[in-house]
């Protein structure tokens, strides 16, 4: 093998890739937007939840139950329309997330010692952000239970009754970005590596500079790697960068080693790198690279666990998630940043990712004809 | 130059009954022909008669189905890499990279064909003067005259100083100067004692050649010197010349 | 605009993309996967938590609690540890999210009235799963509360204290809270926006890159001619794959619309044409395959996907990307999709969206018409 012939060939790579100068900025911008985009946007944390009231009692403990509800600051009282049809528009245009309806003798149970319904209603469009408001909603009305318990029989129940002490570890305060910053790194690299990979083929084949290398010495293993190396260097240079980025401007913490997760990158692009020399080898066109490959990262990307939890998928989806490297990158790159796990923790996963990339690595090479037939 | 190992300085070209099949289709039918060191030999046909598909056969683009061949001592099937570095090829689309200069060409093809770093300089300069694109080097090629890249195709498939030079229907769209000017420079070429092996189409450029090959359908309908092959068909027309030889051949049906 | 012009460039377009067998068959491949994923395999809702518990009590009752917490299918018991060390090793390696600790004494704490604690640790990396672990497990234990607070008026001999407020609680649209339920619609934006957009981006983008746009600006064909030539197969493409969709929605997952078809059907078309146009205008302004592919998954799919109110919440974005959503086609789209299908809405309501896509429309196919115009067609 020839380091000299795979040295000009990167160069010639770099060189072409560089001198067009709309790509070079389309370089940095891809990793840039996407993190900021999924950095800000995916976050489903419960901070606003706009209230449409009826309080058709208008007593004391009916502003009471109000209060109870705004005081965490997390129900907000956006409106108070006169009737059920108020109500029902209010949510039809989407302007509402809960509804409460106090009946007219409210009070009234309450001190007989009965028990008063309140109608709370949620606009399940957004389902996990409705269990969550839900579930808030039943802790306000538990809270003010007790205390109307105790203003009712004027004591302080002391029975056994559990305080239930919850922490959570890893990422404590919950931050979202915490949690899909690390993912973005892989799947920036993900898309550096497979999609440009292939292009960088095809293109060559669609000028007709193809034919012309398969009439030089060069051997196809030394086109692989020629081809691979420009992309894995600007791969792993987004990566530093998105990196960097989520360290200091969204100071998401890296709890683990940055060589165990240096590691992990380059087997994962073992698996990546030989994703696209397949595709090359499959598609005649760029369009057809193109198309190929969204229809290959989109199940990657989805049934990675990268959004979406895979204990959420049927059993069979679930022994299919075994077959995608994302899905081991992630768990390794999120259990280095939030968990400070690394290599002698997280090795099966290591395992997994060296025994995939292989495979599909050197199936793709053996799929690479060089010759045109 | 001379490349170590190979044989043989009389035959550049050998090949025997060579065949090439795409599923039921037979571009190449158990053609033999010779081709002597140094001489300019034609490969004429039309559009689809198997002279690409042998072309490419002869350069390791393409595997032939049976039959064999050797390109300078070495056979194409066995001992392709030391094929490919005892030749050049020149495609008719002139496959340059339109967005590299010529002198960033030329460095790529220099390093690719493993030519010794220290030799750079001096090939490059050599090249660049005798195609005379010494002024033009440092423009993207996409910028060029296709007078000008046709030079650079060239020049890209003899830095490395083969000894056998292939060219595929090398004057395709080009004007009537420029086609001068090329086989100017081609006699030169051989003159040095590279073998010129061309295919074209241009049955008017044949005469350029020492010795040429019809091919029609797969099979040789023709050989030898363009004289012997006009004298030959058209025999008691003085006047006739390769197109009306091969317009004949093609009309006799064989 | 001459018909006979704009057919002439549909055909051709038809005869590239049945040549490209490939792409053709991408362009329903990947809706139907995007469906079949997101129907059976995809689900932000939280279920079968994998918890992991810890007794050091071991008395009747807080294998009791054990019980219950294991019993519905909020939570999944996978493994009963010894001690806290093995929770954190558990925790690290990924075999559980939820621990749940009960001290030892925590029964004779109880039975002598005594407030007792119960350890709760969450792996908070995933902070959406997190979050409703979390009010799921707080549920729990204020619904065990409960229950201790009736035994012990019971033991005291009191009168039922009846809990004072009881929350009736009812869900609107979307009342089986099935993610599937609003994320299947919202689909039908993405795939739109892929083989509207993404497809129609590499259109242009191709001539220019083959040369062949040479040949067509010294034709006599309009600009607009060019447009509406280039678009109308893929608007055919967009339109089957919605179809299907709403089919395989209805037919699979039982996802039914609660109001009209044919508005449906319009806001779709509508959707369509603005995807075809800012696909083909970003081919125009690129002039390169691969760079029109990347500007088209940055400005077409993602904030198709992201800033759309589709899966995630735009209320909770900060204020500039807020403003960012107004711009996206898809919010537009998504908000009537979700409209007709959870909640049985109208042309009343829904008039003011249609108008926005309309317009969007307009000036993008205008500014195709002009960019083309000044590259010479």
């Amino acid at each position: 093998m020839s380091w000299l012939r795979i040295r000009e060939m990167v160069r010639k790579e770099f060189i072409q890739l560089f001198r067009d100068k709309r790509s070079r900025p389309i370089l940095i911008l891809t990793p840039l937007i996407q993190l900021l985009v999924f950095g800000y946007v995916v976050n489903y944390d419960i901070k606003d939840i706009r209230v449409a009231l009826i309080d058709q009692a208008q007593t004391r403990e009916s502003r009471l139950l109000a209060e109870s509800f705004t005081a965490g600051g997390i129900f907000r009282i956006t409106h108070r329309p006169v009737d059920a049809r108020g109500m029902e528009e209010l949510f039809l245009n989407g302007k509402a997330d809960i509804g409460i309806r106090i009946p007219p003798d409210f009070s009234s149970r309450i001190r007989r010692g009965e028990t008063a319904d309140v109608q709370i209603l949620a606009d399940g469009g957004m389902s996990n952000m409705a269990s969550l408001r839900i579930s808030y909603a039943v802790m306000v009305l538990d809270r003010l239970n007790t205390e109307l318990v105790r203003e009712l029989y004027g004591r302080d129940l002391h029975y056994g009754k559990i305080d239930a002490r919850i922490r959570a570890w890893y990422n404590p305060n919950l931050d979202s970005q915490n949690f899909f910053v690390p993912g973005i790194v892989a799947f920036v690299i993900m898309l550096i590596s497979l999609l440009l990979t292939s292009i960088a083929i095809i293109k060559e084949r669609e000028n007709g500079t193809m034919e012309q290398l398969i009439v030089t010495p060069l051997k196809p293993i030394e086109l692989i790697i020629g081809k691979t190396i420009p992309y894995t260097i600007i791969a792993v240079g987004q990566m530093v960068f998105v990196m960097l980025f989520a360290l200091y401007w969204f100071d998401v913490p890296l709890a683990g080693s940055v060589l165990d997760l240096f590691l992990a990158t380059c087997l994962f692009l073992l698996s990546t790198l030989g994703v696209g020399l397949f595709i090359s080898t499959v598609s005649k066109t760029q369009q057809q690279a193109m198309m190929t490959t969204f229809f290959f990262i989109l199940p990657f990307f989805m049934l990675s666990g990268f959004v979406f939890p895979i204990a959420n998928m049927p059993e069979v989806v679930q022994w299919l998630t075994y077959l995608n490297p994302l899905r081991y990158f992630l768990v390794i790159i999120r259990g280095i940043f939030l968990k400070g796990v690394g290599l002698h923790i997280l090795w099966p996963q290591y395992v997994a990712l060296a025994v995939l990339g292989i495979m599909v690595f050197t199936g793709a090479i053996g799929r690479f004809r060089k010759r045109l037939d | 130059m001379n490349m170590a190992g190979g044989n043989n300085t009389e035959e550049a070209i050998v090949v025997r009954e060579l065949e090439k099949r795409f599923g039921a289709f037979t571009a190449v039918d158990k053609i033999s022909f010779t081709v002597r060191t140094g001489e300019i030999f034609g490969f004429l046909g039309s559009n689809g008669s198997g002279k690409s598909t042998t072309i490419r056969m002869l350069c390791g683009i393409l595997t032939p189905t049976s039959g064999e061949a050797k390109v300078a001592g070495y056979d194409i099937v066995t001992e392709a890499e030391e094929v490919k570095h005892a030749i050049g090829y020149m495609s008719q689309k002139f496959s340059l990279y339109e967005d590299l200069t010529p002198a960033e060409n030329l460095r790529f093809y220099l390093g690719v064909y493993s030519v010794p770093e220290k030799e750079w300089a001096e090939r490059s300069a050599w090249i660049l003067d005798m195609t005379r694109l010494a002024e033009a080097r440092n423009r993207l090629t996409r910028e060029l005259p296709p007078g000008l890249r046709q030079r650079l195709a060239l020049g890209c498939a003899l830095l490395h100083r083969p000894r056998i030079l292939f060219l595929d229907e090398p004057t395709s769209g080009v004007d009537p100067i420029t086609r001068r000017h090329f086989w100017n420079f081609i006699g030169r070429i051989a003159g040095e004692g590279i073998t010129v092996f061309v295919t074209t189409h241009y049955m008017d450029e044949a005469r350029h050649c020492g010795r040429i090959v019809m091919i029609n359908e797969g099979r040789i309908v023709a050989a030898g010197s363009p004289e012997e092959i006009i004298r030959g068909t058209c025999p008691g027309k003085p006047d006739a010349d390769l197109n009306d030889a091969f317009i004949t051949l093609m009309k006799t049906g064989k | 605009m001459n018909p006979r012009n704009i057919q002439a460039i549909a055909r051709k377009e038809i005869y590239h993309l049945l040549r490209d067998f490939r792409s053709l068959y991408l362009a329903f491949a990947i809706p139907l996967l995007l469906i079949l994923l997101f129907g059976y395999a995809l689900s932000l809702d939280v279920e079968h938590i994998e918890t992991i518990v810890v007794d050091q009590d071991r008395t009747d009752l807080s294998r009791d609690f054990i019980r219950r917490l294991g019993a519905g299918s909020y939570f999944r018991i996978t493994a009963q540890m010894p001690d806290a060390k093995a929770v954190t090793e558990a925790l690290d390696h990924g075999r559980a999210t939820l621990a749940v600790i009960i001290p030892a004494g925590w029964t004779a704490d109880l039975r002598a009235d005594r407030e007792t604690t119960v350890q709760i640790l969450l792996d908070g990396s995933d902070p959406n799963f997190a979050g409703i672990s979390r009010a799921y497990i707080s549920g729990f234990i204020e619904n065990y509360n409960r229950k201790l607070l009736a035994d012990f008026l019971d033991r005291q001999g009191m009168e039922k204290i009846r809990p004072p407020v009881e929350g009736q609680i009812r869900v609107w649209f979307n009342e089986d809270l099935e993610s599937r339920n609003f994320i299947i619609p919202g689909i039908i934006a993405i795939i739109i926006m892929i083989v509207g957009a993404m497809l129609t981006s590499l259109v242009i983008a191709r001539e220019y890159e083959n040369g062949t746009m040479e040949t067509i600006r010294a034709l006599p064909i309009r600009a607009g001619e060019f447009l509406v030539g280039k678009a109308i197969p893929y608007f055919l493409i967009a339109l089957i794959d919605v179809l299907v969709a709403v089919l395989m929605g209805q037919v699979l997952f039982g996802i039914v619309m609660k109001a009209s078809f044919w508005l449906m059907l319009l806001a779709s078309s509508l959707y369509i044409l603005v995807a075809l146009t800012l696909g083909l205008l970003i081919s125009s302004v690129t002039k390169s395959q691969m760079i029109a592919n990347q500007a088209a998954v940055l400005i077409t799919y993602l904030p198709s996907l992201l800033l759309s109110n589709f899966v995630f919440p735009v209320i909770n974005m900060p204020k500039a990307l807020q403003l960012v959503t107004y711009i996206v086609p898809a919010t537009y789209y998504i908000d009537i999709l979700s409209g007709i299908y959870l909640r049985d809405l109208g042309l009343s309501h829904l008039w003011p969206d249609l108008l926005v896509l309309t317009g969007m429309f307009s000036i993008l196919a205008a500014l195709n018409v002009i960019v083309l115009k000044r590259e010479g067609l």
